[in-house]
């Protein structure tokens, strides 16, 4: 009966053979040597023909005992080492190592300025129109009642191409291109790149603007302050208040400036028991220009001004931004730092 | 346009504050600017009686004088003025006092006297440039007073934005007639009695106008026996306070009532006009004059308007007087005109000759013609009383176009849905009166007629904008309106903003900076890039050089902000733009085609070199990668990219990117030399894509879904040992064209080049798949010996 010794002797052998190794190694290379189609368990099992055959059924259900105590001991000792592992590896993470980003671009904070503005008046059922930025005559001051030779000429210092083809100094074309492409009701939006002749700290000869325009029967001034109430206090919040004061532009009458409350102050016009510097005290700043459509103008575009009425405003985008944003000098708009492109990210 | 409160008050009774009525103002559409206190530097100094005046013991120029300035004590001080003298009354500044240029008065020791204070002249207050002599002041003056109020100069002065349409506004009296409107005051002219002599002038003189289009009205009054001398200080100081130099009596009084009543008036010397007449007629072309400020003018037919007399041109009508006629010390006889001019006549002129006056400004926005018989008579009066001259009897005259006020119906309901307020009867009929119109019929129906100064009001809708203006737009409720739609307005393709708006956001996503360039650079900048000149669109009056020329491609802008980046030490750079380039299209309504475009521009090491990843400058697979996964964001297929070699100007590698066969931009790396002009010194890598091709193949692309596989797919490795010139596009070609069973996909995994060798090892994985059954390993083996057989006869490869 040796072989039932060897067979039970297997198991203290394991037993202080696992307490001997502490990797996963060394517990492999004793689970072959233990368990292995070659190993120790094999090699008893492989002298069973020595037995006489009455034993042999008793011999083989003790090495099966065998067998099973041998892989319960060995699993128990790989589980408590991956245990360990684990808890090791747990333990040495460490959650400060830097994270591997992806690049991080941005869109130029006029894009983002610019597409606010247009997406709120998309939620107001606005659509936004497009065109050129090389334009004429016509459709830069004729249709928009600006005759040549008039004094309001001179509100806007025009960059020529040709004798009638100009830089568009303002998006306000694409009001007469719609009007011409469309029939009322219509209500459209046109941001985009204008040209003036001006060049100083707080002009640059390129910016943008967002023009709009509603025409319909029967809109009104009430009509045209409620919507860009509403509008302002989307881009600077509820608390915002608008303040209409007369203005002047000829495609528009009656005209008006709009101000809004200081974004500085809040309108007090002081903070910090200093003269607000962005409103200079006044509590208001300006923000756009905007009216009721000349009936000239509709005459122009071959609209009955009987018929029809509507409102237009226009608004510099670089301004909003700067109101918005705390951007203190115009010009770093177009000089595109990536140190000032990417905190609009 | 400066406004003088004190001024203003001659007209109207505005108790109130100069803030008031700037604020008030502002809100009927007259934007106060600023309010000025021009003689705020001198309110200290005060008035002064010169008791006793002896010549310095110890300078040859120098006065000691003893000075009663209201203090209580006598104060001794040391004058250096030539025309000081006892009994004098004089503007005096006290020890303690800061002038105008900044200087603080101090007691001090002149060559051993005393003196406690300074004796002022005209320049040290900032009055004039008069410093021959002390300032002498009227004895009526009382010793202590402030100087600022004992002259009551015009310390309140408000500075107003006039828009283009107000050319009332621009004169105190049309200020007095807004602020009357809007405090409900009574408005007051000034009365005007002549004292006319002598004969009637006008018998023998006459006044011509050939063309009435070009003058509606031309009017001359004569003084004679007038005495050239400086106005009084009333007049001077005034002037100065609204921003006019003082020059002499005469020409100061044409200047007064140009900022009073908005008149421009010339004064001519009577005696250097020739023949007894005066023509007002168009230049001819050619024909020179020479203007008040010395320069000599060539006119131009068609455009100028000139003033003549019986031989010569005498003035540039409405902008600028003749020197031959000009006003001088030795002028005795005087003729003022006093004339209503073409608005756009005179602009033309003053915009060509780059010659705004405050006359031309006024012209170009028109003069009130019936105001203007006024304006002359007060001005020969107010002449003649400061010049001592007498107004002969007769005005010589020509209007052959009298003022017809435009008559307007007002539509109440019109006015009421257009501001969407309610309007009552009364306040449509007291605002119109209000503001000088006479206004017939009752009720809803109005028949409004402007008053002259207003030319602004010609139709209802001007009307319309006084109500508001005067309601206070303030006032108008606020309603958001219904935006109606039609159906029509639905199923239009992606507008054109929103597409680019979309590639902007790729570009964001993918991890790129946007800039904004302006869209014009200097000619120079596109011959650097060697970009041709025949389709360039210049600017006819640029700024500078520097913004002569629209760009014809992004890319030079871009390179720009890559040139300032650098120059600020920013080394790496991930950037695009997407805006239009511009070339010449004579078919174009514009001259001008406008293509809207990607550009992009990798520069330097994408990552900082933080861990995990290894600095790494950029390079085309970068720039490569990019334009793929853009164009594959667009729904297109992978483009076909392929080399360009020696024809692109700047670009060398270039590689012409191609989407379904056509040509949609190009990519590459600049030339060194190029790129040093930008401080590039590494490898600076730029894309160009057009949006208006990409955005046809775009529209026309059609995502469809297709069944997922269900078989599993099968690889193999092949390694190509391929000369360094052979490019992976051949392989590429090779394997998708050679028509190998099962081939799904493949992609080159592996890429080695042994030393020393003229050979790169290229390893391309391949993918095999069968829709419907498993493949079996023989089915595989034996398509790849088939492209391995393919590469090595077709590409001379090995295995």
């Amino acid at each position: 009966m040796d072989l039932v010794k060897e067979l039970e002797g297997l198991i203290p052998e394991l037993e202080e053979g696992l307490n001997q190794s502490s990797d996963l190694q060394g517990l492999e290379a004793l689970r072959v040597d233990f368990l292995g189609r070659k190993g120790r368990l094999a090699k008893i099992m492989a002298r069973l023909p020595e037995l006489p055959a009455a034993e042999r059924p008793q011999l083989g259900q003790l090495a099966n005992t065998v067998k099973q105590r041998l892989t319960e001991l060995f699993d128990a000792r790989k589980n408590a080492l991956d245990a360990a592992r684990e808890a090791a590896l747990v333990a040495r993470f460490d959650a400060g190592m830097p994270g591997n980003m992806p690049w991080k671009g941005s869109l130029h904070v006029v894009t983002q300025v610019m597409e606010e503005l247009c997406a709120t008046f998309r939620t107001l059922g606005y659509d936004v129109v497009s065109g050129p930025e090389v334009e004429t005559d016509f459709y830069n001051f004729e249709a928009l009642n600006l005759p040549a030779d008039h004094p309001a000429r001179d509100m806007q210092d025009t960059l020529y191409i040709q004798d009638k083809i100009v830089l568009r100094t303002h998006t306000s074309p694409m009001q007469a291109r719609t009007m011409l492409s469309r029939k009322p009701p219509l209500a459209v939006v046109a941001p985009g790149r204008v040209y003036r002749r001006d060049s100083d700290l707080t002009h640059t000869p390129m910016f943008h603007q967002v023009e709009g325009l509603m025409v319909d029967k029967h809109v009104s001034m009430a009509d045209l302050r409620g919507t860009l109430t509403a509008f302002m206090r989307a881009v600077f919040g509820p608390q915002t208040r608008v303040r209409f004061r007369p203005s002047f532009f000829p495609f528009t009458e009656p005209s008006a400036e709009v101000d809004i409350s200081c974004v500085m102050c809040g309108g007090k016009g002081h903070a910090h028991g200093e003269t607000c510097r962005v409103c200079k005290g006044t509590g208001w700043v300006e923000i756009l220009g905007c009216g009721m459509v000349d009936p000239n103008v509709f005459v122009h575009v071959g609209y009955d001004p009987e018929e029809v009425t509507g409102f237009a405003f226009g608004l510099g985008v670089e301004r909003i931004a700067m109101l918005k944003y705390g951007i203190g000098d115009l010009r770093m708009f177009f000089e595109n730092d990536v140190r000032f492109l990417a905190q609009f990210a | 346009m400066l406004l003088s409160l004190k001024w203003l008050r001659e007209f109207v009774p505005f108790e109130g504050t100069a803030e008031e009525l700037g604020a008030r103002l502002t809100l009927l559409g007259l934007e106060m600017e600023d309010l000025l206190h021009p003689y705020d530097g001198i309110k200290d100094i005060v008035i002064g009686k010169v008791l006793t005046c002896e010549p310095h013991p110890q300078s040859d120029h120098l006065h000691v004088c003893t000075v009663d300035a209201g203090t209580g004590e006598v104060l001794p001080i040391v004058c250096g003025a030539p025309n000081v003298a006892a009994g004098q009354t004089v503007p005096v500044a006290l020890v303690g006092t800061t002038m105008p240029d900044g200087m603080k008065i101090k007691a001090a020791k002149l060559r051993g006297e005393a003196s406690h204070g300074m004796i002022c002249s005209e320049r040290e207050l900032g009055l004039s440039e008069e410093h021959s002599g002390i300032l002498v002041l009227p004895d009526t003056l009382r010793a202590g007073e402030k100087f600022v109020d004992a002259l009551d100069l015009d310390r309140d002065i408000l500075e107003i934005g006039i828009t283009p349409n107000r050319a009332d506004c621009l004169s105190m009296l049309g200020f007095a007639r807004e602020t009357a409107l809007a405090f409900n005051l009574p408005l007051t002219l000034p009365q005007v009695q002549i004292e006319e002599s002598g004969a009637d002038w006008t018998h023998d003189f006459a006044v011509e106008i050939p063309d009435p289009e070009l003058c509606q009205a031309y009017r001359l009054r004569l003084l004679e026996g007038v005495r050239i001398a400086p106005s009084p200080a009333s007049i001077r100081y005034r002037l100065h306070a609204v921003g006019v130099r003082a020059i002499s009596n005469v020409v100061d009084v044409t200047n007064y009532i140009l900022m009073e009543l908005g008149q421009p008036l010339h004064a001519f010397d009577r005696d250097l006009i020739e023949g007894n007449k005066i023509i007002v007629s168009a230049a001819q072309e050619g024909e020179r004059l020479v203007t008040l400020d010395g320069q000599e003018r060539i006119l131009r037919a068609g455009a100028d308007l000139l003033i003549r007399d019986g031989v010569k041109p005498v003035a540039l009508a409405g902008v600028m007087g003749g020197a031959n006629t000009e006003i001088n010390a030795e002028s005795r006889n005087v003729l003022i005109e006093c004339a209503i001019f073409r608005p756009g006549t005179i602009r033309r002129t003053a915009r060509r000759l780059g010659l705004s006056s405050e006359a031309s400004y006024r012209y170009e926005r028109g003069v009130d013609q019936v105001g203007s018989v006024y304006a002359l008579e007060r001005a020969a009066a107010l002449m003649a009383s400061l010049s001592g001259g007498c107004v002969r009897t007769g005005v010589a005259c020509c209007e052959p176009r009298p003022w017809q006020a435009p008559v307007i119906n007002f539509r109440k309901p019109k006015a009421v849905s257009l501001l969407g307020i309610d309007l009552d009867d009364t306040f449509c009929r007291d605002t119109f009166t209000g503001m000088g119109c006479t206004v017939e019929g009752q009720g809803e129906q109005l028949t409004v007629t402007a008053p002259s100064w207003r030319q602004d009001l010609s139709r209802e809708a001007d009307l319309i904008e006084e109500l508001a203006r005067v309601y206070g737009m303030d006032a108008i409720p606020e309603k958001l309106p219904f935006v109606h739609r039609s159906l029509d307005d639905f199923g239009h393709p992606e507008s054109h903003y929103d597409f680019l708006l979309r590639v902007k956001r790729w570009g964001s996503a993918a991890g790129l900076n946007e800039a904004e360039n302006y869209s014009f650079l200097s000619h120079k900048d596109l011959d650097l890039l060697g970009l041709p000149k025949e389709d360039r669109i210049s600017i006819l009056n640029p700024l500078s050089e520097e913004q002569a020329v629209l760009r014809t491609e992004l890319t030079p802008g871009l390179l720009g902000t890559v040139r300032h980046n650098i120059a600020h030490g920013n080394t790496s750079l991930r950037l695009f733009e997407v805006a239009n380039a511009f070339t010449l299209d004579k078919t174009s309504e514009t001259t001008a085609k406008e293509s809207p475009k990607l550009a992009i521009a990798l520069y330097g090491p994408l990552r900082a070199g933080n861990w995990p990843d290894a600095e790494r400058d950029a390079d085309y697979s970068d720039l490569r990668g990019l334009v793929e996964h853009f164009i594959t964001y667009l729904d297109l297929p992978m483009p076909v990219c392929r080399r360009d070699d020696g024809s692109h100007p700047y670009l060398s590698p270039c590689v012409v990117i191609e989407v379904a066969g056509e040509s949609v931009g190009v990519m590459g790396r600049v030339r060194p030399a190029q790129a040093d002009a930008f401080h590039a010194h590494k490898p600076l890598w730029t894309a160009e894509l057009d949006l208006t091709i990409l955005r046809k193949l775009h529209d026309a692309a059609r995502v469809q879904f297709k069944p997922l596989a269900v078989y599993p797919a099968s690889t193999r490795d092949i390694t190509v040992m391929a000369p360094a010139m052979l490019s992976v596009n051949a392989i590429n070609d090779c394997l998708a064209g050679g028509d190998i069973r099962f081939l799904e996909s493949f992609t080159l995994v592996d890429l080695f080049e042994p030393e020393g060798k003229d050979e790169r090892n290229l390893t391309f994985r391949l993918v095999f798949r069968h829709p419907e059954r498993t493949l079996k390993d023989a089915e595989i083996d034996k398509e790849r010996e088939k492209a391995c057989a393919l590469l090595t006869s077709s590409l001379g490869v090995r295995i």
